[in-house]
């Protein structure tokens, strides 16, 4: 037999999405993480206004109360440019990854509602897309283009990393096509725009946004890869640029003084990796009315 | 139907033959949150050689939990807290453990599960599956094994050599009920378990796999338990029938008397909220309210009485224990038994069908 | 007033090495539900009951035949036109859990529809409310039921919910597609009394596919019971007649297959035992049913019966070249009567 729970009093929205995110103590660090890392990249350059100092005098300074992480091979302040640096990296990630998730979600969404030529035609789309060799891409259109602007290099990449959601949205769209209150919705003559945005999206939601979140954290290594190899000039102060010239101009492999910056950058990165991980378990119940009022 | 005819007799011999399963005073809690929740109270229930028990009730009604409590495999967070469950030659399987336990079920208690038609391995044929039987309960001579198998799969009107060439999706619903069958009793199993056998089949299909059951049932002298939630099945092939209701037993006895006189208000009003194919259907009559779940269900007194049209101040206070009422037949009510005339008793509750007020 | 003309629809499907398939889901169903009248299809799974609810909802579509709903057929109209027309005939689901979108309240599976309905009948907001209310009340819930997602309700509510959401465009038919046969045992009679209700109170016709008899008869009181065989409606009429007098071997089958409530009920005297399982790939020129038909003999296999009147009685109708009534169904016991 099943074993029914009984279902919590009903509570303000606004009350249950906060259980829901308090529930297990893993979520609030995960959740803190994110907007720890959210502020940095909103905030962050506010706290150092004009260009990064340079002091000769301090060049691979060991962390001090005056530099916390240390510095580097200029004399700059790590901690300055870790958080400085934010603002590039996760700006270009959200950026990524929401462009990729809406445009692989209406791909998906149209191609399994539509199904015939309409569901051949996207699909033959997005394969080409899945056949785009990514970084090589990038590397190509670094030629072109100078990445300066966060946004742009987001776009950029989320153009190219759209396949995987379109083809995922897609399986779920054709499977709840066939039950049953999609066929009543067809049924009643409910309007297309009403099933897709009212009945089937929010049944897709979690999968999108577990999709997002993890593609961020895929954005994110892309594009510090991009930096760390060298490929696309340097444009501005990123963690992908403090890793190439940690390990190409400083030498971390040879020297131990330049390790804190190398090491602060991928930190933050595996951090961030960490807490969207955490993060991630409380989405399923945040939109599944059925899990978010278990308790 | 080959036989149609019950061995109604074996409700009369009932008394004299050993039981082969011997269900007493049997609790099962899950535990949760809300704290321990009873599936099953207080069960007793004794499965007789040569004779099918049939155990009627509602999703909820604990029905499935007593049967998976005859291999002591009650799911987590469910926990068997009283009582035993004696079999013949194996003794209390609630306090088997470990490889011990893992013998007896297949052994001496064969179990067809719910939805058994989904139950076999879709990456291996069902030959394949039927030695990891065999071998997981160190069956020496697996040759037989497979010649057994393959009586028992001619006798079931399969064709054995295609079937245990076959895998899960080349065979039809009823098939791999059959099959489900057959792995269940062919190491020799005395008791045979089903739970739910026909549900999801057609009516052409529950007609074959229920003829089989009782087939099998009499060439080989089980004793057997059909759990279910459809009257008719039971009726079709149960000599003794126990209807559960909310984890207890609420009435058993002698399947054709206790359909004609059905003693419990709940039995009364299920076989009155029956449509059936004869007689006029405007005389059917839904029951009032719906079926509790572990939750819902009452702490105290009768687990019946917000559904029940003969609920008396008493059964707010007090749970009414199973007990005999006539030589064979029990009941847990604290109303009168009605009188002989079913017609007389079937009431006529008419209040709002469903109301959602059951909930807290 | 719906009436099928001749409905046929046949599936091909193409496998990699097993060539081209056909699957002839229906073959030439026809049949006429007026206007708070009910029919009623009973096969076993795999017979094609559940395409016809399917093209008779507009699903699916049909190949062949006339659908047509007062006099207009569908099959000539253009998708935008029929649309309206298939509204009018609606779907009870067989499976209530998965027919109400989980991730929506009541009030707005409810609100939808008739949001939708206001911008033709132009009602208020409060009015839409208002029929809401009006709707839960006429399947027997109450108004608080509508601030519940589907999961807090039990099947049978949710069942009921699901009739009232058909409700809201006001339809002159339902579909019924086994519609209790997920539902708790003590709640079924309830689903099919509210549906019994319906057509006597507001004159709603009725389609029901189902394989269990008993509650055919149950919902099909005083309307017409076909038996469909592999997509071949092979005897139809009067429900209570083919129950009590069916003439064609497959009805004969089924009703068979009835479990007989032993102590209540006696079991028919011509009763039949249950078949061999149903080989959907068999093909034969002859009757379908011939290959299992315990009564077969070789002329059945060559030439396949259409389906013809009883000479006594124009409405009962047979496709058998051997029909012959037997008494299978149970009766009621001497004890009980």
């Amino acid at each position: 037999m099943t074993v029914t729970f009984p279902s919590a009093p009903a509570l303000p929205r606004r009350s249950r999405t906060l259980r829901v995110l308090t529930r297990r103590p893993g979520r609030v660090v995960g959740l803190g993480i994110i907007v720890l890392f959210a502020l940095m990249a909103a905030f962050g350059p506010l706290l150092y206004p004009g260009t990064i100092a340079v002091d000769p005098e301090a060049v691979y300074a060991p962390p001090s109360a005056e530099h916390w992480l240390g510095t580097d091979f200029a004399g700059s302040d790590v901690l300055q440019e870790v958080v400085v640096g934010a603002r590039y990296v996760l700006l270009t990630a959200a950026v990524a990854a929401l462009a990729a998730a809406a445009v692989g979600t209406l791909v998906g969404l149209v191609a399994g509602f539509r199904r015939g030529l309409a569901d051949s035609g996207l699909m033959r789309l997005t394969d080409f897309v899945l056949t785009l060799p990514g970084l090589p891409l990038l590397i190509v259109l670094s030629t072109l283009w100078s990445f300066h602007s966060a946004f742009q290099m987001g776009l950029v990449l989320g153009a190219t990393g759209w396949g995987g959601v379109a083809r995922a949205v897609r399986a779920q769209t054709l499977s709840l096509r066939e039950r049953g209150f999609l066929e009543a919705a067809r049924g009643l003559g409910l309007s297309q725009r009403h099933i897709l945005l009212r009945e089937l999206l929010p049944n897709i939601a979690p999968y999108v946004a577990m999709n997002l979140l993890l593609s961020v954290i895929g954005f994110i290594g892309a594009e510090v890869a991009l930096f760390f190899l060298g490929v696309v000039p340097f444009s501005s102060e990123n963690w992908g640029v403090m890793l190439n010239q940690a390990v190409f101009s400083g030498g971390v492999m040879s020297s131990p003084e330049a390790l804190t910056y190398l090491l602060a950058p991928l930190a933050c990165i595996l951090l961030i990796t960490l807490g969207i991980v955490l993060f991630m378990d409380a989405v399923d119940e945040l939109f599944n009315p059925r899990l978010r009022e278990r308790s | 139907m080959t036989d149609p005819t019950p061995h109604h007799d074996g409700a009369a011999t009932a008394g004299a033959r050993p039981a082969e399963v011997e269900i007493r005073d049997l609790t099962v809690v899950y535990r949760t949150e809300h704290g321990d929740l009873p599936a099953v109270s207080h069960a007793s229930l004794d499965l007789r050689a040569g004779e099918i028990t049939g155990l009627v009730g509602e999703s909820g009604s604990g029905k499935s939990t007593l049967a998976l409590s005859l291999l002591n495999a009650v799911p987590a967070p469910g926990r068997i807290t009283t009582g035993s469950v004696e079999v013949a030659g194996v003794g209390d399987v609630t306090r088997l453990t470990g490889r011990r336990l893992r013998r007896t079920r297949g052994s001496a208690l064969g179990y067809v599960f719910q939805a058994s038609q989904n139950s076999l391995n879709p990456l291996k044929t069902v030959g394949k599956q039927l030695l990891d039987l065999g071998r997981s309960h160190e069956v020496e001579d697996l040759r037989g094994l497979v010649r057994r198998a393959g009586d028992l799969c001619e006798r079931m009107g399969l064709d054995a050599d295609r079937v245990l060439d076959s895998y899960q999706h080349e065979l039809s619903g009823g098939m791999r009920q059959r099959i489900g069958i057959v792995l269940a009793l062919v190491l020799n199993a005395e008791v045979l378990v089903l739970d739910e056998p026909t549900t999801a089949l057609d009516m052409i299909s529950q007609a074959a796999v229920l003829d089989i059951v009782r087939s099998v049932h009499r060439e080989n002298g089980l004793a057997t338990l059909v759990v279910t939630h459809d009257m008719g099945v039971v009726s079709e092939i149960a000599d003794r029938l126990a209807v559960m209701y909310g984890g207890r037993i609420v009435e058993h006895g002698p399947a054709g008397e206790l359909l004609r006189r059905p003693s419990h208000p709940y039995t009364r009003a299920l076989i009155g909220a029956t449509a059936r194919i004869v007689g006029d259907p405007g005389l059917a009559r839904a029951l009032p309210g719906q079926p509790p779940d572990l939750t819902t269900l009452a702490r105290r007194g009768c687990v019946f009485r917000d559904r029940c049209p003969l609920a008396m101040p008493v059964c707010e206070e007090s749970d009414p224990a199973l007990s005999e009422w006539t030589p064979g037949r029990f009941r847990a009510c604290h109303a009168e038994p009605a009188p002989a005339d079913r017609a007389a008793a079937v009431p006529a509750p008419r209040t709002q069908d469903d109301p959602i007020g059951g909930r807290p | 007033m719906i009436e099928a003309r001749n409905i046929t629809r046949t599936y091909t499907g193409r496998g990699a090495f097993t060539g081209t398939r056909t699957v002839h889901a229906l073959r030439g169903v026809d049949f006429t539900l007026p206007r708070g009248g009910a029919v009623s299809f009973i096969g076993e799974s795999g017979c094609g009951k559940t395409t016809l609810g399917k093209v008779l909802t507009g699903l699916e579509t049909f190949d062949e035949g006339e659908l047509l709903v007062d006099g207009t057929d569908l099959a000539k109209l253009s998708a935008r036109r029929r649309a309206p027309y298939f509204r009018r005939i609606q779907m009870i689901h067989q499976d209530p859990y998965s027919a109400l979108n989980p991730t929506r309240d009541v009030g707005q599976i409810l609100g939808d529809p008739l949001r939708m309905r206001a911008r033709e009948t132009g009602a208020t907001r409060a009015q839409q409310r208002e029929r809401a209310a009006e709707l839960l009340e006429l399947v027997g819930l109450r108004p608080a039921v509508l601030a519940k997602y589907p999961h807090q309700l039990s099947g049978g509510q949710r069942q009921r919910v699901v009739v009232a959401r058909a409700l809201t465009v006001d339809p002159e038919a339902l579909v019924a597609d086994e519609s209790v046969s997920m539902i708790d045992v003590s709640m079924r009679l309830g689903i099919l009394s509210l549906l019994r209700d319906l057509r006597e109170r507001l004159g709603i016709s009725l389609l029901f596919i189902t394989h269990d008899v008993a509650t055919a008869r149950y919902l099909g009181e005083g309307g017409e019971l076909h038996v469909i065989y592999r997509g071949q409606v092979i005897e139809r009429g009067p429900t209570d007649t083919v129950v009590q007098r069916p003439v064609h071997p497959y009805t004969q089958c089924l009703l068979s297959a009835i479990p007989v409530l032993r102590g209540l009920e006696e079991p028919g005297p011509d009763r039949l035992v249950p078949l061999a399982a149903l080989d959907e790939r068999a093909a034969t020129p002859g009757c379908l049913f011939a290959p299992r038909c315990p009564f077969a003999t070789a002329e059945c296999a060559a030439g396949r019966p259409a389906l013809t009147a009883l000479p006594a009685d124009d409405a009962h109708r047979h496709a058998c070249l051997h029909p012959r009534a037997r008494r299978v169904v149970a009766t009621e016991a001497a004890a009980v009567r």
